[in-house]
């Protein structure tokens, strides 16, 4: 899983240069997605062992035994919620970009100035 | 008792439910929303009172029938409960501020509402790291939404750029919540081990603690949080600054016995850092939210750092520093952004219109002060012990750094106020609406302040009620602020009488000395004030706090109680000062250099070794050994009170602009505060001698002072800012002499301060009648005033020659004490410059007895009438205590030869009259009776062989052949010294006033640069952020 | 009826000393005619001017500060020469110097000067302040290098008292404080100059600009007064210096003969030499007598 783990970080990273570089305020939205997702795969993958089946008590495992034989059942717990609270983000983010879009006729960032200094 | 866990549920619950309640009106919900706030903070105040008083321990809270680790638990402890009672309380007065909006508002701004509360009682209580994670994306997302609450698109873009920054942070908290579960195995905060954090296991709790400190908004990675103080509503930016922050510091807190400690040193360097540049950023900021926003993450900054530096404090100085800064902070914060969203003026210079609303301007100036940390507001105690903790440490970078961002803090803030109480009102929109909600929630923080502050003074310190004289007489006054002037007035004298009775058995002679000065001399001075009509609201509460605080110096018993003294002392001479008609400018040069001269002080004291004995600081001190440090920043502190060269711009606004009647106490008393210092200082050098001889210089600056003084009153043309330069003037030579360190030089100099008291209190009573009369300063606008307001003439005339030390009266005494006392000491080169200062005083003196008195009268002064009878009577009697101790000189040399008696073995000799120094001899008495001879005989003589006189008109004089017509073309009166001034060339440049001055430019001009990296645009502050976590990642250097 | 006999001697004191003066004035206006050329008056011409001046019909006053002027003025010549011991040793010329030192004398200089300037001010002519403001200026320049030079005294002799300073200078000629103490007597000399008021530093009567200046109202008897002030001033100034700087007297007749040599100083001085503008005289004074003055007292210390 050293590959989901370096795929993790190499999507987090797209995603904030493609927040950093680009000035259409959805795409900017897009790259926090992307770098979200990026995190939600360096989650799953630090909980993951090799050669363990899911965390399922199901008659795969034995129950006995089954702190040996499953995966880390928590990371994959966390990754659920940080899903559902990155979606929220993401769909409050565009929320606003759509006011900011009725407000101006601009997508743009460079247009959202004027408060500074 | 009610587990505080129903919090969380009900917030939540009631959360969901609203918006079905709403289907039923908005009446019932709003119910609904604020009985849960309420219920909330009841909850959190019973605990807190059972923590505080009933000492119940510390209660954890196990959710879903597991006990921790297996299950997320919740504790409440002491500390949760006050974050919590605060967060709950202002979540609470907020709504309570918004509910206007709230009525009008869609219901999911009550549902966001109740989410971030609930999302805050959540974050403080939680353990479990990843259950911090959910509540803080609780909160956030209810916040971002909240702040579009007033939907325009500033707010809009605001919210934008606060969401894209508080989602990259969300994403490095996430990530290090994993990875410290990855390395511990646990995210649990009381079950992980900080040891179990070896080097990658560092980064996990590096990316952890960076997320968390950049919501802690750290400079420069705070552009976002700048934008949304600036254009969100008032009421939900109080939330901001102050709920959401109060629960993000306190998750710091919790994390921290998980970092490292060159982590935690780095985050209080930060911490310090972002307190220095965002009060120097505010420098240059004209809106009133986005200056509170710069005050608002300064203050967050020295919040972390107070908790990172105290962490290894025994618990009640965390308490109180903390503690401290925390409630100052967030009460004074919120407050004051409720108080922008009542007066809706989003440019400072339009504050002037909150004079028309008195009651709005108290709350104002109150919250103000707490925030500036004036006692007895928190912040004042905290920022003394922290600063004794610093300077204990020995870290005086951080020390620099929070008091000159402090200082810096102080001029934008009080720059406000002064606008506020005597800017312009703006012509549009003159009147501030009425919201009683709002104003209720604001009254209510003030009033917490306020007890806290009580409570602080009482419990912590155990101050008895002479300390709190100073601040009961501000309250009572205020109380009683309806009655006419003059009863105030008199009553205000009643009450001095009673203080100085019972300040009266003082320990040693040299406070009964400065006792009569302070005390006395005040009194005196009070009658000229009860010429004031009206009511005069305000007035005499902040003259008795000064008075009082003049008594409390003298018998402070710890460097504390000195300090609290003098910050009460100038905080009242403060607002004396702005009651003048143009005072806004001087009175905040006189607080900005009063104020750096306390943190002077406020290190010196703490650097200074502890007091061995019980008896007043004055006396006490005479066993400490100051170290040389100590001895120059104290020596700094008070020589800015006193006026000396170098730092007296300050003094000249301050005397003029005053109003006329309030002159006197400044010069004549307040300055001799600074002396009384001087002399505390000199009272431990004399008895530890150091190696480096500094008072060697100080007598340099007193003699220079005294110099420059004089000539800068002789190119006045302002009455009283002549008389101010005149103080100026005289007290470097009391300065000087008391940095002689000899009998004769502290005789001098105790001779002197009384002398001066009593002819600059006369002088600028006197001209305060003549302004009374005639309306103006300017001298060359007056003239030949002597035939109509003889009586003020006369002690004008006795005045100035006490001044100038012409015999017969009392200033010879005091010339001939300095000479003798420096030439004895081998000071020769200041005496001839002391001599030479003599000479030109007599300049200034004359130029203001004749533009005034002599020469030609107006013709708009045809009608003048002698002074009013208050203004006469205070005259009188220094004109009185002059002719005494002019007369009979052992009045006063005897008394003063045995309290410096006290200090040095006597070298003057008393015999009779006559006094005899190792020079040479005066005796007053003789003087006095031969100069009355050779006056009278000629005067007799010439009354005898001169019947013939007559007197004629005005115009009646011998000028070039032909009748002057107009008083304004004879009366020589402008720019008399001109040729004196040519003669001087360039040193008679301002150069102490441009160096000040270009100062300030400096610091403003470095202020407008810094803060151009917050250019609005959202990428920047991404970047900014990214940027910041790298940066602070490679000093950690991992 | 010890007091009586004090007050007799000083009324005898008083009139030698006023009478020297004024003709000490005459003998310089003679002087000064015959280096210019002229025959000049008679030296007995003050006692007549006072006596005219006295006796004009008309006599004006514009207010009580104005009458008390002339006062104050001769209260202060009178106090100056009364605070200094004249002759050393006599009883006669001691005056009332017990009740001070130098400094004293030093001050009572002031109160002539301020009571002067106060009744000049009320007169409202424009060339009264004009005169006083050049004259307060240049005082205060001068009594820089002045004081420098009495500090550096104080520091030779270890007194204020000037009876003590004239005894230490007795026995030879070569104690004198000019021989003993050179630079602090070449600094006072210059400002006997500016004191004097004689050319280059007549700024404050100075005829042709602003005529006689602060006395310009003055007449018939308040100008008797001043005039006779004029000699008294003017001895008690020479005594003072003489006292100070050039061993004193032990009789009138060497009171006589030094101060009158003190005296031509200026009058060679002033007959040679055109005026000064008033900020050249202020910048003179500042420069060079200033820094005799500073080395004067650096001399006495360290040498």
């Amino acid at each position: 899983m050293i590959v989901a783990l370096i795929l993790g970080f190499a999507l987090l990273l797209i995603g904030i240069y493609g927040m950093l570089s680009q000035k259409n305020l959805i795409k900017i939205v897009i790259g926090f997605s992307i770098a979200d997702t990026g995190t939600h795969i360096i989650i799953v993958s630090i909980g993951y062992l090799r050669n363990r089946t899911a965390p399922i008590l199901n008659s795969a495992v034995d129950i006995s035994k089954a702190v040996q034989q499953v995966v880390d059942p928590i990371p994959s717990a966390l990754v659920l919620t940080a899903i559902v609270i990155g979606l929220a983000v993401t769909a409050l983010m565009l929320s606003f970009v759509v006011e900011l879009y009725k407000k101006r006729q601009s997508l743009s960032i460079d247009d959202y100035q004027e408060l500074k200094w | 008792m009610v587990n505080p866990i129903y919090i969380i549920i009900l917030s939540l619950a009631a959360g969901f439910l609203l918006s079905i309640f709403d289907k039923s009106g908005r009446k019932l919900s709003l119910i609904v929303f604020y009985s849960v706030l309420t219920f909330n903070v009841f909850v959190i105040a019973d605990w807190f009172y059972r923590f505080t008083v009933l000492g119940v321990s510390t209660l954890t809270i196990n959710t879903a029938g597991f006990s921790a680790p297996l299950s997320i638990n919740l504790q409440l402890g002491i500390q949760e409960a006050f974050v919590l009672l605060f967060a709950n309380l202002t979540g609470l007065l907020a709504a309570i501020y918004l509910i206007k909006k709230f009525k009008e508002s869609n219901i999911s701004s009550l549902v966001l509402y109740l989410i971030l509360i609930m999302g805050v009682n959540g974050l403080v209580m939680t353990r479990d790291l990843f259950n911090m994670f959910v509540f803080l994306e609780i909160l956030s997302i209810s916040t971002f939404a909240l702040t579009i609450l007033t939907k325009n698109k500033k707010s809009l873009s605001a919210g934008f750029k606060y969401m894209i920054a508080g989602g990259v942070a969300s994403t490095f908290f996430l990530l290090g919540v994993v990875f410290v579960y990855y390395f511990t195995g646990n995210l649990n905060l009381d079950f992980i081990n900080p040891s179990d954090f070896t080097n990658y296991g560092l980064i996990a709790i590096f990316l952890l603690s960076i997320a968390v400190f950049i919501e802690l908004k750290p400079f420069p990675a705070n552009g976002w949080a700048l934008d949304v103080y600036e254009s969100v509503n008032s009421g939900i930016t109080s939330v901001i600054a102050v709920v959401n922050s109060a629960a993000i510091i306190f998750v710091f807190y919790k994390i921290m016995p998980l970092l490292p400690q060159n982590l935690l040193n780095i985050f209080g360097i930060a911490g310090v850092v972002t307190f220095f540049f965002s009060n120097l950023m505010g420098l240059k900021q004209t809106n009133a939210k986005r200056l509170l926003g710069y005050s608002s993450i300064g203050q967050m900054g020295l919040l972390v750092a107070s908790i990172i530096y105290t962490i290894h404090s025994p618990n009640k100085l965390i308490y109180l520093i903390v503690g401290g800064f925390f409630t100052n902070h967030l009460i004074a914060k919120a407050g004051l952004f409720w108080i922008t969203g009542i007066v809706k003026k989003e440019k400072i210079k339009d504050w002037g219109i909150l004079k028309e609303n008195k009651f709005l301007l108290i709350l104002f100036g109150l919250l103000l002060f707490a925030l500036s940390g004036i006692p007895p507001f928190p912040g004042f105690w905290a920022k003394w012990e922290f600063i004794k903790l610093l300077v204990h440490g020995k870290m005086f970078f951080v020390v620099g750094g929070i008091l000159l961002g402090s200082l810096f803090e102080i001029v934008f803030l009080f720059r406000w106020f002064t606008i506020a109480v005597k800017g312009e009102v703006p012509s549009e929109n003159p009147k501030i609406s009425f919201e009683f909600s709002k104003y209720f929630s604001t009254t209510i923080f003030v009033g917490i302040t306020l007890t806290i502050s009580v409570v602080i003074m009482k419990y912590f310190y155990d101050f008895n009620w002479f300390q709190f004289l100073p601040l009961i007489a501000v309250v009572v006054l205020y109380f009683l602020d309806f009655i006419p002037s003059k009863i105030k007035g008199f009553l205000s004298l009643i009450a001095v009488g009673i203080y100085g009775y019972f300040l009266y058995p003082f320990e040693s002679n040299l406070q009964l000395f400065f006792g009569i000065i302070f005390i006395v001399g005040s009194a005196i001075n009070i009658i000229a004030t009860l010429n004031r009509k009206n009511i005069n609201k305000g007035f005499y509460g902040f003259l008795l706090m000064m008075i009082f605080s003049f008594g409390n110096l003298l018998i402070a018993k710890s460097y504390l109680e000195f300090f609290l003294a003098w910050e009460f002392m100038t905080i009242s001479s403060f607002v004396l000062i702005l009651r003048g008609k143009k005072a806004q400018k001087a009175s905040l040069l006189y607080i900005i250099f009063s104020t750096a001269g306390a943190y002077l002080m406020m290190i010196g004291f703490s650097l200074a070794p502890n007091l061995t004995s019980n008896s007043a600081l004055i006396i006490a001190i005479s066993n400490i050994n100051l170290p040389i440090l100590v001895t120059v920043l104290l020596a700094i502190g008070f020589m800015i009170k006193s006026g000396s060269l170098g730092v007296h711009i300050w003094l000249p606004e301050a005397h003029a602009e005053a109003e006329s009647d309030v002159s006197p106490f400044i010069s004549a008393i307040l300055l001799k505060a600074g002396v009384f210092g001087l002399f505390m200082v000199g009272i431990s050098y004399i008895n530890h001698v150091p190696a480096f001889d500094m008072f060697y210089w100080i007598g340099w600056i007193g003699v220079l002072t005294a110099i420059v003084g004089a000539f800068l009153a002789s190119f006045q043309e302002d009455a009283k800012r002549l008389l101010a330069y005149s103080s100026m003037s005289q007290v470097g030579y009391i300065v000087a002499s008391i940095a002689i360190l000899s009998h004769l030089g502290w005789l001098s100099a105790l001779y002197l301060s009384f002398n001066h008291m009593m002819f600059k209190s006369a002088l600028f009573i006197a001209i305060a009648g003549v302004y009374y009369r005639t309306h103006t300063r300017t001298m060359y606008e007056m003239g030949g005033l002597i035939k109509k307001m003889p009586l003020s003439f006369i002690s004008v005339l006795i005045g100035i020659i006490a001044v100038s030390g012409v015999p017969p009266l009392s200033g010879f005494g005091a010339k001939w004490l300095i000479y003798s006392s420096f030439i004895e000491r081998g000071w020769y080169l200041q005496a001839g410059v002391l001599f030479f200062a003599s000479a030109v005083s007599f300049l200034y003196l004359y130029r203001l007895i004749h533009t005034i008195f002599l020469g030609q009268l107006k013709y708009e002064h045809q009608n003048v009438k002698e002074a009013p009878i208050w203004f006469l009577i205070p005259q009188v009697i220094f004109m009185v205590g002059i002719m005494a101790i002019s007369m009979y000189p052992n009045l006063i040399i005897q008394p003063l030869n045995s309290i410096v008696g006290n200090y040095f073995n006597s070298s003057i000799i008393v015999d009779g009259y006559n006094i005899t120094s190792s020079l040479g001899n005066w005796n007053g008495n003789m003087i006095m009776f031969v100069t009355m001879g050779i006056f009278v005989v000629p005067l007799i003589i010439l009354v005898l062989l001169n019947g013939r006189t007559q007197t004629v008109k005005q115009f009646n004089i011998v000028y070039a052949a032909e009748r002057p017509e107009s008083p304004q073309t004879t009366h020589i009166a402008y720019n008399m010294f001109a040729h004196y001034r040519k003669a001087l060339g360039g040193w008679g440049k301002p150069r102490i006033w441009n160096f000040w001055h270009e100062t300030n430019e400096w610091a403003h001009s470095l202020s407008g640069l810094f803060r151009q990296i917050y250019t609005g645009n959202g990428q920047t502050y991404i970047l900014h952020i990214i940027l910041y976590i790298v940066v602070i990642y490679f000093i950690m250097g991992v | 009826m010890d007091i009586m006999i004090k007050i007799l001697y000083a009324v005898i004191s008083v009139i030698v000393a006023t009478v020297y003066g004024l003709t000490l004035g005459g003998v310089v206006q003679k002087i000064y005619a015959r280096v210019h050329g002229r025959f000049g008056p008679p030296v007995w011409q003050p006692f007549i001017d006072i006596i005219k001046t006295h006796g004009k019909r008309v006599s004006i006053s514009h207010g009580i500060m104005f009458y008390l002027g002339p006062v104050f003025r001769f209260a202060g010549g009178l106090g100056t020469y009364l605070f200094i011991p004249v002759i050393y040793g006599s009883v006669v010329f001691a005056n009332f110097s017990m009740a001070g030192d130098l400094l004293l004398v030093m001050y009572f200089i002031f109160f002539g000067q301020l009571g002067m300037a106060l009744g000049a001010g009320e007169g409202g002519h424009p060339y009264s302040p004009l005169g006083i403001a050049r004259g307060l200026s240049q005082m205060s320049t001068f009594e820089l290098p002045f004081s420098l030079a009495v500090i550096a005294v104080a520091i030779q002799y270890d007194s204020l008292n000037i009876t003590t300073i004239v005894a230490a200078q007795q026995g030879s000629i070569l104690n004198w404080t000019l021989f003993t103490n050179p630079f602090a007597v070449i600094a006072a000399m210059i400002s006997l100059l500016g004191m004097n008021m004689h050319s280059p530093f007549s700024l404050v009567l100075a005829p042709q600009e602003i005529p006689i200046g602060p006395p310009v109202e003055m007449n018939s008897s308040f100008l008797a007064i001043l005039q006779t002030n004029r000699g008294l001033f003017t001895a008690a100034k020479l005594v003072l210096f003489m006292n100070l700087f050039f061993g004193g007297a032990t009789n009138l007749l060497i009171m006589i003969v030094k101060t009158f040599f003190i005296y031509l100083v200026s009058v060679i001085v002033g007959a040679a030499f055109p005026r000064f503008r008033p900020e050249q005289s202020f910048r003179f004074f500042l420069k060079w007598p200033t820094i005799i003055g500073i080395i004067s007292i650096i001399f006495i210390v360290y040498f």
